[in-house]
């Protein structure tokens, strides 16, 4: 699997996702998408960071990924 | 520029008495020099927490540099209406030096960075072992990278699901005790894992504590996922003309460093022999013996006859997993995993362990579990090896009551089956 592909496959687990929560752990990203190496799937979640398709949200000891835009107060009553 | 407003703070009030410095003081002075109503506004607040009980910090968001996934900390108020000029306080790590050592022109500069563009408060270090810059709002984030970055020479350093920043003790640069060259190897780790340290990679954070001796002056033991502590294989140098002199009072016990009060003359078998963990050495009036073989390297007797006793020339490291603080499970300190290992640049060797144990955590590890409870969770023997490395039998302290290492049945010639006609055969019930 190339990068590109695991940048689509995370795209679409993240909007799939976003209808029940705000934040997604990148090991979440990893269980929803076996087939990439995890290495690669952190290279492809931060590159969608960079390409400003996806933002960190970070509570300082932990960091998860959202779609730009969530309502994340919601993600946090929720985590 | 506008009036400063002072909040009520009775409680605060109290915390300057006594003879020790407040920070309740200090934070007023800068407030007052600097006409800083962050300072003020922040005071007011922990007044409030010291009434509510409770913290009026809202933790967490989505605030960065460009490219960074660690380093800046969201702090918000949920009580901005009251004050207003710490609405958002976000904290930033700046990677420190190895050892920390500074210029002074590097400190003022850095002070004088967050004067204008922060709040002024600091915090030299925080436990991790950065520079933590205490409380800016979202829009001088970037200014303050770039100054950082482009005119300072400094990065910020780790914080969330990252590699948190290397830090190690002083090393060689100060202390004859160093078996290894802390400070190049905490460099190296941080530059060859850059990526690691900026962009989140893990369950949870990850730490790499990096110390010259046993004496371990960075805590790795207690507080690294990854501990690195230096140690050595020959011999303890021992000069003997230097033990007859501490014996014979002629120098002081751990350099002089309990000299505050009279504890008597100097006793090498109270305070030295018999306190040895191992009992591996004794003083027989004229000569110290040391049996190396049976020596842990505490460095206790090191310690006390800092001229008379040396750790030995060859030397390298041990290297200890799974340390932590006690959020889950309780606190745990780190376990053995290399008794021994030569670390010379540009250390591929440690580094293809640390891999190795980075690919099984992202694989296997939880959501927020750190190493050592993944250690804990999937067993000692199997986590051993699957990072590849090997069972040793250090790794056991009672073989027959605690043995964790089991054989498999492909170790054992023939199996676990036998034949019990055959067996009979030859031993008659």
């Amino acid at each position: 699997m190339d990068i590109e592909e695991v940048k689509q496959k995370i795209l679409e687990f993240m909007e799939k996702k976003a209808k029940s929560k705000s934040k997604i752990y990148l090991k979440d990203m990893q269980r929803a998408i076996p087939d990439a190496k995890p290495m690669l799937i952190k290279k492809a979640a931060n590159e969608l960071v960079r390409e400003g398709k996806l933002e960190y949200f970070s509570t300082g000891s932990t960091v998860m990924y959202s779609l730009p835009g969530q309502d994340l107060e919601k993600g946090m009553k929720e985590e | 520029m506008s009036e400063i407003k002072k909040h009520d703070t009775p409680m605060l009030e109290d915390l300057k008495k006594g003879p020790w410095p407040s920070f309740v003081d200090d934070i007023e002075q800068y407030g007052e020099k600097h006409k800083k109503q962050s300072c003020f506004d922040l005071l007011g607040q922990l007044e409030l927490s010291y009434k509510h009980k409770e913290t009026h910090w809202k933790h967490g968001g989505i605030v960065g540099v460009f490219g960074y996934g660690g380093g800046v900390i969201g702090r918000y108020s949920d009580q901005q209406e009251k004050f207003p000029a710490i609405w958002a306080f976000h904290t930033i790590r700046v990677n420190q030096p190895a050892s920390k050592f500074y210029h002074s022109s590097a400190l003022r500069k850095l002070c004088e960075l967050w004067d204008n563009r922060g709040s002024g408060m600091t915090n030299f270090h925080g436990s991790t072992g950065d520079m933590v810059l205490l409380g800016t709002t979202t829009e001088q984030l970037e200014p303050v990278f770039f100054d950082l970055t482009h005119q300072m020479k400094m990065d910020l350093g780790g914080s969330g699901s990252n590699l948190r920043t290397p830090s190690c003790c002083v090393g060689k640069a100060r202390c004859e005790w160093s078996c290894i060259d802390t400070q190049e190897l905490c460099y190296d780790l941080t530059m060859t894992y850059q990526d690691e340290l900026h962009r989140p990679a893990f369950p949870y954070k990850f730490k790499f504590k990096i110390s010259g001796c046993p004496n371990d002056c960075v805590a790795a033991i207690a507080r690294a996922d990854f501990s690195i502590i230096g140690t050595w294989i020959d011999d303890i140098r021992i000069d003997q003309e230097a033990v007859k002199a501490y014996v014979g009072g002629e120098l002081k016990p751990n350099a002089g460093a309990h000299s505050d009060r009279d504890w008597g003359p100097f006793d090498i078998q109270k305070e030295v022999i018999d306190l040895c963990p191992t009992q591996c050495m004794y003083w027989d009036g004229e000569k110290l013996h040391i049996n190396n073989k049976e020596c842990n390297r505490c460095m206790h007797c090191i310690n006390v006859m800092p001229e008379a006793l040396r750790p030995g020339t060859d030397t390298g490291a041990t290297i200890l997993m799974g340390a932590k603080a006690p959020i889950l499970e309780g606190a745990q300190l780190s376990t053995v995993m290399i008794p021994f290992i030569r670390l010379e640049p540009p250390y591929d060797n440690l580094k293809e362990i640390i891999e190795n144990v980075w690919m099984f955590w992202m694989e296997e590890g939880k959501n927020r579990e750190r190493l050592g409870e993944l250690m804990q969770r999937v067993g000692l023997a199997n986590f051993v090896e699957t990072v590849k490395l090997k069972h040793i039998p250090q790794m056991i302290r009672e073989p027959r009551s605690n043995p964790y290492v089991f054989w498999k049945e492909e170790e054992v010639p023939g199996g676990w089956k036998r034949d019990i006609k055959e067996f009979r055969k030859r031993h008659p019930a």
